[in-house]
């Protein structure tokens, strides 16, 4: 793999808790004393918040669908126009 | 009903009157009921991709349960009731801030969808890079890991050009 994708994935394995508590030491050691690795680390950790967003914004659409197409179920539409009635 | 139909479908069918049920009776309405089954379904859905959803009881009592600290949740206005187990929120505290991220997603979607589209199956569905190579058109895991990880590299470089994030 590419160097860049090689410190890429380095960071993945810090930030997913997956290096050992050795490797992580010296990994922070590092960031201690590289601003650029830093910022990538700190970049890398914000796309993850965003990909979740998006994968949260996904699931919620797709639940919504459910919601909606139950509520073209006769049963279900009248169980709940029962219980807010 | 279909014999080949998501088995969520049928949770959310047979779990949320229940629910909703219980909703009413506290005093709540129908948006109530649904925004938070809809949040304690997300947890059912995230745990279960993550291979974290280890039932003690049937799922509509796991979902039921999720749903109703949710709801006490919501009641409490969040004061002093701890959030669900396994459930953190995506979304920060702070208006601007999740203004910016909201920004800056829709900005990388319109810039990059199917790498958002590859980052999420593996990060947030948890999905194995072989599946994903099949999905995406890649000739096997490695070509999908080495994209995996270029994607993720134009995502930090997008988020660096920007001004919200420093």
């Amino acid at each position: 793999m590419r160097n860049e994708g090689n410190e890429t994935c380095l960071i993945d394995q810090y930030l997913l808790r997956q290096l050992s508590d050795e490797d992580t030491q010296a990994f922070e050691v590092s960031l201690l004393l590289n601003a650029v690795l830093a910022q990538k680390v700190e970049t890398q950790r914000m796309a993850h918040r965003l990909i979740r967003l998006f994968g949260r914004k996904e699931e919620l659409c797709r639940i919504q669908g459910i919601y909606r197409q139950l509520l073209d179920e006769p049963a279900f539409a009248r169980q709940l126009k029962t219980i807010f009635s | 009903m279909t014999t080949q139909e998501d088995p969520i479908i049928d949770l959310y069918r047979d779990s949320f009157p229940t629910f909703a049920r219980m909703v009413q009776r506290m005093g709540g309405n129908l948006e109530q009921a649904k925004d938070c089954f809809h949040d304690a379904l997300l947890i059912y859905l995230e745990k279960e991709k993550a291979g974290n959803l280890h039932l003690h009881a049937s799922p509509k009592a796991y979902l039921l349960g999720t749903a109703k600290i949710c709801w006490l949740h919501t009641l409490d206005g969040g004061t002093t009731l701890p959030f669900p187990e396994g459930f953190e929120p995506a979304e920060p505290e702070d208006p601007a801030t999740e203004e910016n991220e909201k920004n800056l997603l829709d900005s990388l979607l319109r810039s990059g969808k199917k790498c958002m589209e590859l980052l999420k199956a593996f990060y947030y569905d948890h999905r194995s890079m072989l599946d994903i190579a099949a999905q995406f058109g890649f000739s096997g895991r490695r070509s999908a890991t080495v994209q995996k990880y270029k994607c993720l590299e134009k995502v930090r470089e997008e988020i660096k050009k920007t001004s919200t994030y420093a």
